[in-house]
């Protein structure tokens, strides 16, 4: 009966570890996106699947880039700014030898703008996840971030892509 | 005798633990301007290795404990989070953030390219003020939209921009031309033109009489409720009813009228429209 209660709890420890956000291993990100304060065009509900998708998708896109000093991730999700930067970044990070892993990252995002033509819209992202930066496999730095994040995204044929990111002290 | 050599080991191990926390210390301005140079104060004596990572820059290099640390502006050109990390024994990380600088560029887009006269809030344009190294101007700031337009005096729009976007949205003129719409920040402008054309005809009148060869009709000069020639190339549409049944011809005007020449028998019943617009109806007799 110990035994068996033993095991049930090593199972359980084993699951609640596994679904630690500091340690999942998943690089992909869960995005709440708020549309109430968006305007002064309504943003239509699947404009607003839409754009979760694909904002999610770019922050997976750009957890991948930086852990593994690899641009190409970033070709679609990114455009002009957003996209020159974190490609420096990548450029950067390899030249000495550094990664950045983003794990367990939650976005709570509020588009706080949409162009009157559909044509642009800004969101407010409150990023939370844990950020590790290693040096040649040696984890440097480790500490669970809260970050805010200004955004800017258009659409492009297919999909929305960043075109700003940046992160600031506060809103 | 034994106490004090196992107290004086205690102590040294107590110390041995907190001193390489203690010993290296990363001391970074509050806030920085983008492409300003910093410097960071660190403390501790000895050798350590300086990290640091942020938008656009990853870079290591090694210091001295207790020297300041210089960033060159170069390093700093994009606003954002930037991580430093002091390495020795152990390593201790901060976090500071990069602003934006004073705006240098405005990115403007204005819809529609052509807009029908006299339509309400169908021009708007939005301006997104930015600094030299690209970033988004986040403080508030006053923009000027001024719309001008052939003929008739300049309007402005005095927006203050909000979350680094300022935008105005506005009705069309009457007059049909180009719109010329400028944001002006400061020094720093920008430019857009957009085509205002007619809107769709109004008080669309027609003509007609019955020739040797059929039924001759013309329109009068097709023009919008604020007197705008409509485009040629706008189609009409003639409708002829008779006892032979109906007719419809489709015409393109052309300098300002539309015409059509249709074999029709007998006495017909002529109406006009264009788009969703109708005009007034006629009728001509079976013979010449």
């Amino acid at each position: 009966m110990k035994g068996a209660i033993g095991r049930a709890w090593n199972v359980l420890a084993l699951v609640l570890i596994s679904l630690s956000p500091a340690l999942a291993a998943d690089p992909s990100a869960r995005v709440e996106l708020d549309i109430s304060k968006a305007g002064p065009r309504a943003v239509e509900p699947q404009t607003q699947q839409a754009i979760r998708r694909d904002y999610r998708v770019a922050w997976s896109s750009l957890a991948q880039a930086l852990e593994s000093n690899s641009a190409d991730p970033l070709e679609g999700p990114f455009v002009g700014t957003a996209k020159q930067w974190l490609g420096d970044t990548v450029a950067s990070q390899s030249r000495v030898g550094m990664t950045s892993h983003y794990a367990g990252q939650t976005h709570k995002v509020q588009a706080v703008f949409y162009a009157p033509e559909g044509d642009l819209i800004e969101l407010h992202d409150v990023a939370e996840f844990q950020l590790q930066i290693s040096d040649g496999g040696k984890v440097i730095h480790e500490q669970h971030v809260v970050v805010n994040y200004v955004v800017l995204m258009t659409p492009a044929a297919d999909r929305w892509v960043v075109r700003e990111l940046q992160a600031v002290p506060q809103f | 005798m034994r106490k004090l050599r196992l107290i004086a080991i205690a102590a040294f191990s107590l110390a041995s633990l907190l001193l390489p926390c203690s010993a290296q210390k990363l001391v970074t301005p509050v806030s920085a301007i983008a492409g300003e140079d910093i410097t960071i104060s660190t403390t501790g004596t000895g050798k350590a290795t300086f990290y640091l990572s942020g938008p656009g820059v990853a870079n290591k290099r090694d210091v001295t404990l207790g020297d300041e640390i210089h960033l060159a502006g170069t390093d700093l050109k994009i606003a954002g989070a930037y991580v430093v990390i002091l390495c020795a024994d152990s390593c201790h990380g901060s976090t500071f953030y990069v602003k934006g600088s004073k705006p240098t560029s405005l990115a403007l887009l204005v819809h529609p390219s052509r807009v029908p006269v006299a339509q309400s809030d169908a021009v708007s344009g939005v301006a997104i003020p930015f600094d030299r190294f690209r970033n988004m101007v986040l403080e508030p700031v006053q923009v000027n939209f001024q719309l001008t337009a052939a003929n008739s005096a300049p309007v402005s729009h005095q927006i203050r921009s909000q979350n680094g976007i300022a935008w105005f949205r506005t009705a069309s003129e009457k007059k049909a031309g180009k719109l010329q719409i400028t944001a002006t920040l400061d020094s720093v402008s920008s430019a857009r033109v957009l085509q205002q054309v007619a809107s769709d005809p109004c008080n669309l009148r027609i003509k007609g009489q019955r020739t040797a060869k059929g039924i001759e009709l013309e329109t009068e000069p097709v023009k919008d409720c604020s007197g705008n020639p409509v485009p040629d190339g706008t189609i009409v549409t003639f409708n002829l009813s008779g006892e032979n049944g109906k007719t419809t011809v489709d015409a393109p005007i052309k300098q300002g009228i539309a015409r059509a020449r249709i074999q029709a028998q007998g006495p017909q019943s002529v109406t006009v429209a264009s788009g969703v617009v109708m005009g007034n109806e006629l009728r001509i007799g079976g013979q010449p």
